[in-house]
């Protein structure tokens, strides 16, 4: 494969630099300031995996922000309140404060691996198209609260999760008619994978026999609570009658387990069996890996890497907090070749440019919901709209072979990106306020950035993962002072620092970096983590 | 009408008889399936229809005779017989198909029954890899089958592309992603747009430098995809603005996914685009549960798709008719399954194996191929329909019959016994897409009648050409030119190897342009 020099997960013991620290946050973050990246290169890399694998409070409940209904006011949190007779703009209004509400988490995630792991399990544990914005919720705040707890927990949770048992039909699952979407999306794409068919309907790791007995096991959970008029929370309830009592035989794949009648308790006895399975540990291990490293999973790697991260995860009794340490200190992630690999997605994309041009929201909170929510449509331009992933099987660019992550990359979403960042650098009017970078807020944090060379080398280096050759720099120099001398930048930057009030001057610095900006995120190797 | 009858009725290939030896005048036989030879890398375009989620085949294409024993099954969710519109004695479309009986009717659409695969394997996922690469049950692959296809015309594809002779994008995927089966070995042959206007001219520089290792690799691709977008951005809006739709038959925009997709290709081709592959997407088929309401079987989630299918079709083809393209274009169907014979309760059916696929085209023979499924008087709950026809025979042919595959092309994208249908009927007078044509016309091969050896004269455009030697049946029997040459006159004298004595036909390729003529051996 494409030149990994380390294919294993000994902790990483080598000098820690910035470059480390901003390769460690583009990838476990939605994007970070040079401040961040400064502060994490300082703490060092334990101290860093630390802070950013910790545990947070819960982000305050997503609030009705604008549109006044009978049972939630303005600023107050619609989370499991009644629907009534206004429920069909009830409905699309929640819908779009979670939206809103999700980008705001994004933005302000800080130096936390959370908001990244939340996605991770909302791909790999997919819904999509809930209506009920009270169920997303739910479902959501299941893997915001143990966005690295017990993977075998989290399965059971989901295989009743009121949104799940919608989504993937378990709620018309019944002994009288058996009802198979969830069963099979359970080993094929949640817990232990499909393998090569190697007979008929026998897929290595489970035969066509256990899709159906696990239905049967399944059967009898509903959801309550669906667009309730009285504030229902969602729940799962277990229906006897519903629930088929008699034998079921797992095939030989299961050791031809016999599972008897266990009522409510049965679905969670399941999954114990399928997580019997040390397979199950590196199905997940290697979706992490595609999620962090990259996605072409050679020998090497299923040896050097994904087999020792299955043999934490089992001995950690399926904790996943150690697994997801091991591999962000390894040796292999910080490999030189494992910098850059990744094309971002287009959440990645969207946010980080947000948090890197530095552009204001505003302090107010329903005026920030309302940026939110604006933003929360700029990924669904570039084909990714958080809720709503394509296929049970979540996005093409982390399981589908051979484009993987170039599955966001066409000639549609690329001119997009462009004319999205382009409009946020040159500022873009709405409404009553203009949204636009803060550049010289951008700049101030570089160092020596009255050296030209060294200002656009220091944007290089926070924005970019693998910097830039003397030619690129040579091009973004033309962009910042166009046939001058370098000195010509170092006098005017000066004098603007000596007197920022000078408006006319900041206006023409500001300028100065526009260009040099657009240049950047121009460049391909901008699209890449 | 008349004449399709009578094509559906002598349904054996007119390619596979042996016009050599049957009398048939040279000059006739250059009027049509020759012209077919030539013009295979001309004009012609291809439109995959993808229903994507796994479509229940029984439901679409209902086989009359079966309708008791389907009953026993599915009762839930079976149409009234009374509803179903009727094509044969035996088989019928769901009801909301109007449109597209209109075009069976019309000779202009034929049904291939229980198309799948070896080995059904009921994942969404793997199902689709399937049938986008092509593969066998028990093979992976990561190239599609019209990638491989592509990769056979195009070598060396994406380096050095668009040129002069392919200043278009090989295939065009409408949607959000590039569709795997145009996936060739280095790259993917189509480029993905919403709409014809949706991609925009990208500047910056982009560096020449090549960084080692994964990031080199993926900034690489990055780099291709924009240049390949600054390329062709403009060529599409100009090609969509030339191109004006004439059908009244198509839906207000937002109302019907596939017949917006199909209004744009419509238009892209008849504004000049010389693209040959399509690929358009109709979603939701995963019927799992409401398939069809309670209480009334002819609506609901299947009905609505179908009804759009059906929209969708009558007004394309409505559409490249009056735009005189109805001799350039053909379209087929796919759908990664069929659904379990039995329902399921929630007014749905679960994953299963076949289902009828269909082509659609003037150039396409009308009627049916295959016999409709026998459902048994008891049937296991976990039983699909059983596969009678591979697909791939069904691609194999399009390639062959519609884009000029020859056996040897066939036996390289698929390693799979190919067996020949004829669906596509030779369609005559296609018009050259392009005056370069022309520029080879000076090819020369001589004598003739020949022995042992052939001297071709021809003047190169440059780049890869070669000449096949073309059995009557229209097979290739041997390659004699396979190779680079240089711009500018060529003279080769070539060894011929031993074969029968008989009418031959040599094909000259060089990029997207044919040429050729016959020669007799003794």
């Amino acid at each position: 494969m494409g030149g990994f020099s380390t294919f294993s997960l000994a902790p990483y013991s080598g000098e820690w630099t910035i470059v480390h620290a901003a390769h460690l946050l583009r990838r476990t973050t939605y994007g970070s300031t040079p401040d961040d990246i400064n502060l994490v290169a300082q703490m060092g890399m334990e101290s860093a995996m630390e802070q950013l694998l910790s545990d947070a409070p819960l982000p305050a409940l997503p609030i009705n922000y604008r549109n006044p209904d009978d049972t939630v006011a303005i600023g107050d949190a619609w989370v499991n309140q009644p629907y009534d007779r206004s429920i069909q703009n009830q409905i699309g209004e929640r819908l779009r404060s979670l939206n809103a509400w999700t980008i705001g988490n994004m933005l302000g995630e800080g130096l936390s691996i959370r908001e990244k792991m939340v996605l991770f399990w909302h791909n790999h544990f997919v819904t999509s198209d809930i209506r009920d914005a009270s169920y997303v919720y739910k479902n959501v705040t299941l893997y915001r609260t143990h966005f690295l707890g017990n993977f075998r927990s989290l399965t059971k949770e989901t295989t009743i999760d009121p949104a799940m048992l919608i989504y993937l039909n378990g709620r018309q699952n019944s002994n009288q008619q058996p009802n198979e979407n969830y069963a099979r999306e359970l080993l094929e794409l949640f817990t232990i994978g499909k393998g090569p068919q190697v007979g008929e309907g026998d897929y290595t790791n489970y035969t066509e026999q256990d899709v159906a007995a696990i239905a049967r096991v399944l059967t009898g959970w509903r959801d309550i609570g669906f667009y309730s008029r009285n504030g229902e929370e969602p729940t799962a309830a277990f229906i006897p009658f519903r629930h088929d009592t008699g034998t079921k035989t797992l095939s030989h794949r299961f050791d031809n387990i016999e599972i008897e009648d266990m009522g409510e308790e049965e679905y969670a006895h399941l999954i114990d069996i399928i997580f019997t399975k040390d397979e199950v540990a590196r199905f997940i291990a290697r979706k992490i890996y595609r999620w962090f490293v990259y996605y072409e999973i050679s020998s090497e790697v299923e040896a050097g890497v994904i087999q020792p991260m299955a043999d934490i995860l089992i001995a950690a009794d399926y904790e996943m907090y150690p697994m997801v340490k091991a591999l962000l200190s390894s040796t292999h992630f910080y490999d030189a070749y494992a910098q850059g690999a990744m094309i971002k997605n287009p959440l990645d994309f969207t946010i980080s440019l947000f948090k890197e041009l530095r552009i204001d929201l505003g302090t107010e909170i329903l005026e920030q919901y309302g940026w939110w929510n604006r933003i929360a449509r700029l990924p669904f331009l570039l084909e990714m709209r958080y809720y709503d992933p394509p296929t049970v099987a979540g996005w093409k660019a982390y399981y589908q072979e051979p484009l993987y992550y170039r599955s966001w990359i066409n000639s549609s979403t690329l001119s997009f990106r462009y004319v999205i960042n382009q409009t946020l650098i040159n500022g873009v009017r709405v409404g009553d306020r203009t949204l636009s970078a803060n550049l010289l807020d951008l700049v101030a944090d570089i160092e020596d950035a009255i050296d030209p060379n060294k200002l656009i080398e220091g944007i290089a280096s926070y924005i970019l993962p693998g910097g830039i050759t003397e030619e690129q720099l040579q091009d973004l120099k033309s962009a910042l002072i166009p046939g001058l001398p370098d000195y010509e930048w170092t006098v005017e930057y000066e004098e603007f620092l000596s007197d920022p009030s000078n408006s006319e001057l900041k206006g023409s610095i500001e300028n100065r970096l526009r260009a040099v900006m657009n240049g950047f995120v121009s460049m391909p190797e901008y699209q890449l983590s | 009408m008349k004449r399709r009858q009578f094509l559906r009725a002598g349904s054996s290939s007119i390619l596979s008889l042996p016009l050599a030896f049957q009398g048939i005048k040279i000059g006739a036989f250059r009027n049509t399936i020759f012209d077919q030879l030539l013009s295979d890398e001309t004009d012609r375009v291809f439109v995959l229809i993808q229903m994507n989620g796994g479509n229940d085949g029984l439901n679409m294409v209902i086989p009359l005779d079966q309708y008791d024993k389907l009953m026993n099954v599915r009762s839930n969710i079976m149409l009234p017989e009374a509803d179903i519109l009727s094509l044969t004695d035996t088989l019928g479309f769901h009801p909301r198909m109007t449109g597209m009986k209109s075009l069976f009717d019309d000779g202009r659409l034929n049904i291939v029954q229980n198309v799948g695969y070896e080995n059904q394997n009921r994942s969404h996922f793997r199902s689709t890899d399937i049938w986008d690469t092509g593969s066998r049950a028990e093979e992976v692959l990561t190239s599609g089958w019209i990638g491989r296809f592509m990769d056979q015309r195009h070598a060396g594809y994406p380096e050095g592309y668009p040129n002069e002779a392919n200043p278009h994008p090989i295939a065009i995927t409408l949607g959000p992603t590039v569709s795997e089966t145009c996936q060739g070995m280095a790259a993917n042959f189509s480029i993905a747009i919403q709409s014809a206007d949706s991609l925009r001219e990208i500047p910056g520089q982009d560096g020449q430098h090549m960084p080692e290792g994964p990031y080199g690799l993926e900034l690489e691709y990055i780099r291709q995809i924009k240049r390949q977008t600054n390329q062709y951005a403009d060529l599409l809006v100009e090609a969509s603005e030339k191109g004006v739709n004439q059908s009244s038959l198509y839906p207000d925009p937002g109302n019907n996914q596939l017949a917006d997709q199909l209004r744009i290709v419509a238009s892209l081709i008849a504004g000049g685009l010389e693209t040959k592959i399509y690929v358009v997407n109709i979603n939701g088929f995963d019927t799992h549960a409401n398939q069809v309401e309670d209480g009334d079987t002819t609506i609901g989630d299947h009905s609505t798709l179908l009804g759009w299918l059906s929209e969708a079709m009558e007004a394309f083809m409505d559409d490249v008719q009056k735009l005189g393209l109805s001799k350039r274009v053909i379209a087929a169907t796919r759908s990664e399954f069929g659904r379990k014979i039995v329902s399921n309760g929630s007014f749905g059916t679960d994953h299963g194996d076949a289902a009828p696929l269909m082509v659609f085209g003037e150039c396409v023979n009308g009627g049916i191929i295959g016999e409709n499924p026998i459902i048994g008087d008891q049937v296991d709950p976990r039983d699909g329909v059983a596969m009678q026809m591979d697909f791939k025979n069904v691609f194999a042919s399009i390639l062959v019959d519609w884009l000029g595959a020859s056996e040897s092309d066939i036996a390289q994208i698929f390693s799979h016994d190919y067996q020949h249908l004829d669906i596509v009927n030779p369609c005559d007078a296609t018009t050259p897409a392009r005056a370069a044509q022309e520029r080879i016309t000076t090819l020369k091969a001589y004598p003739n009648p020949f022995i042992d050896r052939l001297v071709l004269e021809f003047h190169s455009m440059g780049g890869h050409a070669e000449m096949v030697l073309l059995g009557a049946d229209g097979r290739e029997v041997s390659r004699l030119v396979d190779g680079a040459y240089q711009a500018g006159p060529h003279r080769l004298e070539i060894a011929v190897p031993e074969m029968p004595a008989g009418m031959y036909y040599y094909r000259f390729r060089q990029d997207q342009v044919s040429t050729g003529g016959s020669l007799v051996h003794f």
